[in-house]
């Protein structure tokens, strides 16, 4: 096992109480597999991967769990124990990541080539400048880059252009695992297309793990094996991408299949599912999903679903799952 | 490129006429025109009278003068000083010049060097110790009442301690016996410190080649042992030293006080500049990355935020002329704001004029400074 | 169910003003509870404004306590009078603190802590119209600059950078040689040198973010005139940086008063300026004499300090509520 978390718990600290963003979540992660992980925007999907890397701002509070890293060489390490000074060697070369906001990841004063030079030579000391460079160039080359572009600042590139300079950054030191958060949002849905296959591509040809995340369960599947469903800071289910589509069993996921029209009127692109996330500083007591679930009853209320292998490989925390064929009505208020 | 800067030295050139035209009538409008003060000095032989009145049309109504001035100002001749008579104008503000130059130029290089890695720091650990001392004390001395600041500093270092000085330029002491000139030792200085600055900077961009902390300092501080020690020999082994050291002594205090009254503008300017970068995403990619602390904060965040610092400086010298008021008179240094002070007291009109005027350019220089500047620093702007 | 609705509606209007102006207020005073600095500054403000506002009861009380025995001096002197007090039975002045001059007296024989609170008032007054001529003038113009634009804009963006070239304590030097610089024109001049320099820069690009929001285009096709949308819409919504600014203004102006004082060159018979001034121009300032002779500077300094620091810390602790970029989240 590549990667391995297990039970991992991130809060907020806000004036308000905790924002608990991540919930007791695990999952296991395998070398050369990509696994996606969907839900909707608040849910807590950029706090698990800050919390992985551990990025997180001076209100975040570890709240207890593992993340196992294999880094190749016999025992796994537990990134969460490490100290900031030895964390850093695994970020990046071991775990990388495309930002969610990957326009606004590269420093506007420096060269486009010189940033990945020095995520090169940050963690290869060693590497003289032109070796690192003409890495660059390749990588450039490989993402569909002019490596001549290298030279330039990031103001000069185009907003796709800049989404491969990212993503030839996160190749840069040959990471273990890449963890790519909403890679496309901000690019036109085209552009978006093309880049996702094109990292999916790169992902099989370099055999690297990786992570997906999106709020867009269309644009996941296409790319990974695997997929979880997260809701309200917890994983909801976990299966490979067929079963996913082919047999949900948690109502959220029934819902995110089938598209509802959006009920408020102004949220017309993610929300699907009658009714509003919980707030994640005050979540139900019993199931998060319960208010809004057109199958909740008192049991759900009262007790939240464990998080259980149901199937084999196939995960998921409901007290009344979905039965095969069954039709569940999300009535429109 | 050039067409920015032949726009922006044409509004420069536009922005000065309409200055001068104003001090102009406003020094006019003084009760006692100047050339009452012209006519009834009694230094001022007839003949002179008669050459100065034909030069700046003193018979003439008060536009034509006016148009005189501007005509001589366009010839950088600024008049002759009614107080220092028969010295010229220009001649009096260039001797003054360098003292006030050196003060400030020191204190401001001193507090900007400050205020910027505070500012840096408190930013980064917002909400710290660090954060809250520096910005409560930098705050404090930012609003202090600068004459009380310099009376406090020559009580404590002056009085109590006795280990500085109290105030002047030079101790008359020590001049006593010799016949140099303290500004002719002085320029010396300054040609001095002027060599360090280069050496540093030249050492700077050195340091910036090489790759590891450890050898970017030995780099720094090497150059900067090397420099002063080659200026503190050559200094001795002339005899000089003694007069320098005595300048310089006399420089502490009037550059320690105005760095401690002015390292919280840059300070707080840097601080908020960079609460609002490190919040990038180019910030939390550089963490990402792997990069240690210190090189994401210095190299990713703060190198972000040093162009509002740039401007703030450049505001900053703005008040060049009116800190020298204060600060000069409080330490009886010879610069330009105790000249400007001696010239109203002694309702010298032309040296205020000129030395308006003076202020006036270095500031448009400034601001023609502050835009190549930025375009240096900022690869986005391009003219 | 009608007969309730029409009953919301029958609210007057005020009321439901008054009741979202006090519900917002409640949010940025939460905000503004947490800046200590804040809390900081306006403490010390209100200390000093009690300080100045108490003022007359001192000369009155010191009176009636120390002189009260010595009948024909009690009817004859005004020791405590900030201007023209003199304290007979006190050979030496300046005379060190004591029990009847608790921070003593100064070469005039005058009792240094009723000039202190005397100055007090005059001290607000003269930094609040200054501030606040500058904030108006620098509101109106650079409302007026974001919504015209074109020759407007130009005109006072160009005189602004004119106004900014000007070393500002320099022309008040020159200034006082010809007017008689008393508080109220000091703070004229001061208030309208100010209001035309930065102050308008600020403001116009804060303006210029209010011009492009939809509500002043569909004010705009209600036929709505110039002035009422600059008035109604465009202003409410830099005030809050405007009044951000007076803050700021406030220590400026009371710095600058203070310094034309010290200087001799301000026509104010007393403020905190003016004692140093005193202390500076009878020659207790100098060589060694000056730790001697502290409390002739030291009380004034402190106030000046004090209370410019005060406006000061409660201007940043307002800038983090009007410029939520600043916050922590
Ligand atoms: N620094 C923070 N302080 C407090 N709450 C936060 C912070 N960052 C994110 N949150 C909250 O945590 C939740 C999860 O956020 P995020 O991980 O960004 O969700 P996603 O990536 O799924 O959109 C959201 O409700 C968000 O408001
Ligand atoms: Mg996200």
């Amino acid at each position: 096992m590549l990667l391995s978390v297990k039970n991992l718990k991130m809060h907020y600290k806000t004036k308000m109480g905790y924002v608990r963003a991540v919930d007791s979540i695990s999952f296991d992660l395998d070398s050369g597999e990509g696994l996606g992980i969907v839900g909707e925007s608040g849910c807590g999907k950029t706090s698990v991967s800050m919390t992985i890397l551990r990025l997180l701002p001076d209100n975040a509070e570890f709240k207890g769990g593992e993340v196992l890293f294999d880094n190749g060489n016999g025992e796994p390490v537990n990134l969460v124990s490490l100290a900031e000074s030895e964390m850093r060697r695994y970020r990046w070369k071991g775990i990388s990541m495309i930002f969610q906001a990957a326009m606004n990841s590269l420093n506007p004063v420096y060269k486009v080539g010189d940033q990945i030079v020095e995520a090169i030579q940050n963690h290869f000391p060693d590497t003289p400048t032109d070796v690192a460079k003409k890495k660059v160039a390749e990588l450039f080359r490989l993402v569909g880059l002019d490596p001549t572009r290298m030279e330039q600042y990031p103001h000069q590139y185009s907003g796709g252009m800049k989404q491969r300079a990212v993503i030839a950054m996160a190749l840069s030191c040959d990471p273990r695992i890449i963890i790519a958060d909403e890679p496309t949002t901000a690019l036109d849905v085209i552009v978006q297309d093309r880049i996702l296959r094109e990292i999916r591509a790169i992902q099989k040809k370099l055999n690297m793990a990786m992570i997906y995340i999106s709020h867009d369960i269309a644009v996941i599947a296409e790319v990974s094996d695997r997929i979880a469903v997260m809701y309200a800071g917890k994983f909801v289910e976990l299966a490979d991408s067929v079963t996913i589509f082919k047999r949900p069993m948690h109502p959220y996921t029934y819902g995110l299949m089938h598209a509802f029209p959006s009920v408020t009127g102004k949220k017309v692109d993610l929300v699907t599912i009658p009714g509003e996330p919980p707030d994640l500083l005050a979540p139900p007591r019993g199931c998060r999903f319960y208010p809004r679930c057109p199958k909740g009853d008192k049991l759900c209320e009262e007790k939240d679903p464990e998080y259980v292998e149901v199937d084999k490989g196939h995960f998921l925390a409901c007290h009344h799952p979905v039965q095969p064929g069954e039709v569940v009505q999300f009535n429109a208020e | 490129m050039l067409k920015f800067f032949s726009k922006r030295i044409v509004q420069i050139v536009i922005l000065l006429f309409i200055y001068v035209t104003i001090v102009y009538w406003l020094m006019e409008a003084m009760p006692g025109s100047f050339t009452d003060k012209y006519l009834m000095n009694p230094k001022i032989t007839p003949e002179i009278r008669q050459n100065l009145a034909k030069q700046f049309g003193l018979d003439k109504p008060a536009f034509t003068r006016y148009l005189y001035y501007m005509k001589n100002f366009l010839k950088l001749d600024l008049g002759i000083s009614f107080s220092y008579f028969p010295k010229k104008v220009s001649s009096l503000i260039f001797e003054r010049l360098p003292r006030t130059v050196f003060l400030f130029v020191t204190a401001t290089l001193v507090s900007y060097i400050l205020g910027y890695n505070l500012g840096k720091r408190a930013a980064w650990r917002r909400g710290k110790i660090l954060d809250k001392t520096a910005t409560f004390v930098g705050i404090v001395f930012w609003t202090i009442f600068l004459p009380l600041l310099a009376i406090f500093n020559i009580w404590l270092f002056g009085v109590i301690l006795k280990i500085l000085p109290l105030n002047q330029f030079i101790n008359p002491n020590v001049w006593r016996e010799t016949n140099l000139s303290a500004q002719n030792i002085f320029l010396k200085l300054l040609l001095n410190a002027f060599i360090f600055l280069v050496v540093m900077m030249i050492s700077l961009i050195f340091a910036q080649r090489v790759k590891t902390v450890a050898a970017k300092r030995t780099i720094v501080l090497l150059s900067a042992v090397v420099t002063l020690s080659v200026s503190i020999i050559l200094w001795t082994s002339t005899g000089l030293g003694i007069y320098a050291l005595d300048i310089i002594l006399h420089m502490v205090l009037p550059v320690f006080t105005l760095t401690l009254y002015s390292f919280a503008g840059s300070m707080l300017v840097m601080r908020d500049t960079m609460l609002e970068v490190v919040r990038e995403d180019y910030v939390v990619t550089a963490k990402a990355k792997g990069l240690p602390d210190r090189v994401v904060r210095d190299k990713h965040a703060a190198r972000n935020a040093l162009l509002p610092l740039i401007t703030n400086f450049v505001i900053s010298l703005g008040f060049t002329l009116s800190g020298g008021i204060i600060t000069e008179t409080m330490f009886s240094w010879p610069g330009l704001g105790r000249a400007y002070l001696e010239a109203l007291n002694s309702q010298d009109t032309p040296l205020l004029i000129g030395l308006l005027v003076f202020t006036g350019i270095f500031v448009l220089l400034a601001h023609l400074i502050a835009d190549v500047l930025y375009a240096f620093l900022d690869p986005r702007i391009r003219y | 169910m009608t007969e309730q609705s029409e009953t919301i509606v029958q609210e007057p209007l005020w009321k439901i003003k008054l009741r979202l102006w006090l519900k917002e207020f409640k949010r940025n005073w939460a905000l503004f509870r947490e800046r200590k600095i804040a809390i900081f500054g306006l403490s010390v403000i209100i200390f000093f404004a009690v300080f100045g506002i108490i003022y007359p009861l001192y000369p009155t009380i010191m009176k009636n306590v120390f002189w009260k025995d010595d009948i024909i001096s009690y009817e004859t002197f005004t020791p405590y009078d900030p201007i023209i007090g003199f304290d007979p039975n006190i050979f030496d002045h300046p005379s060190p603190p004591s029990l009847v001059h608790p921070l003593g007296t100064d070469p005039l024989g005058r009792d240094v802590l009723s000039m202190v609170m005397y100055s007090t008032p005059r001290e607000f007054v003269l930094g609040i119209t200054a501030a606040l001529i500058t904030v108006v003038i620098g509101t109106i113009i650079g409302a007026s600059s974001a919504y015209y634009g074109g020759v407007v804009d130009t005109f006072f963006m160009r005189l602004a950078d004119i106004v900014m070239l000007f070393p500002s304590l320099a022309i008040l030097m020159v200034l006082s040689a010809f007017i008689e610089l008393t508080l109220f024109r000091l703070a004229l001049i001061i208030g309208i040198l100010a209001g035309f320099g930065s102050i308008t820069i600020v403001l116009k690009a804060q303006a210029l973010t209010v011009k492009v929001r939809p509500f002043i285009e569909a004010a705009k096709s209600t036929g709505a005139s110039d002035a009422y949308i600059i008035l109604k819409h465009i202003i409410p919504n830099i005030l809050p940086l405007s009044f951000l600014y007076m803050m700021l203004n406030v220590t400026g102006a009371i710095f600058t008063e203070a310094v034309l004082s010290f200087l001799g060159l301000a026509n104010i018979r007393m403020s905190w300026g003016v004692i140093i001034h005193m202390a500076e121009s009878s020659g207790y300032l100098m060589g060694s004499s000056i730790g001697t002779y502290w409390w002739l500077w030291v009380p004034a300094g402190a106030c000046i300090t004090l209370l410019c620091s005060a406006f000061y810390f409660l201007g940043r602790g307002l800038e983090e509520i009007v410029n939520p970029r600043l916050r922590k989240r």
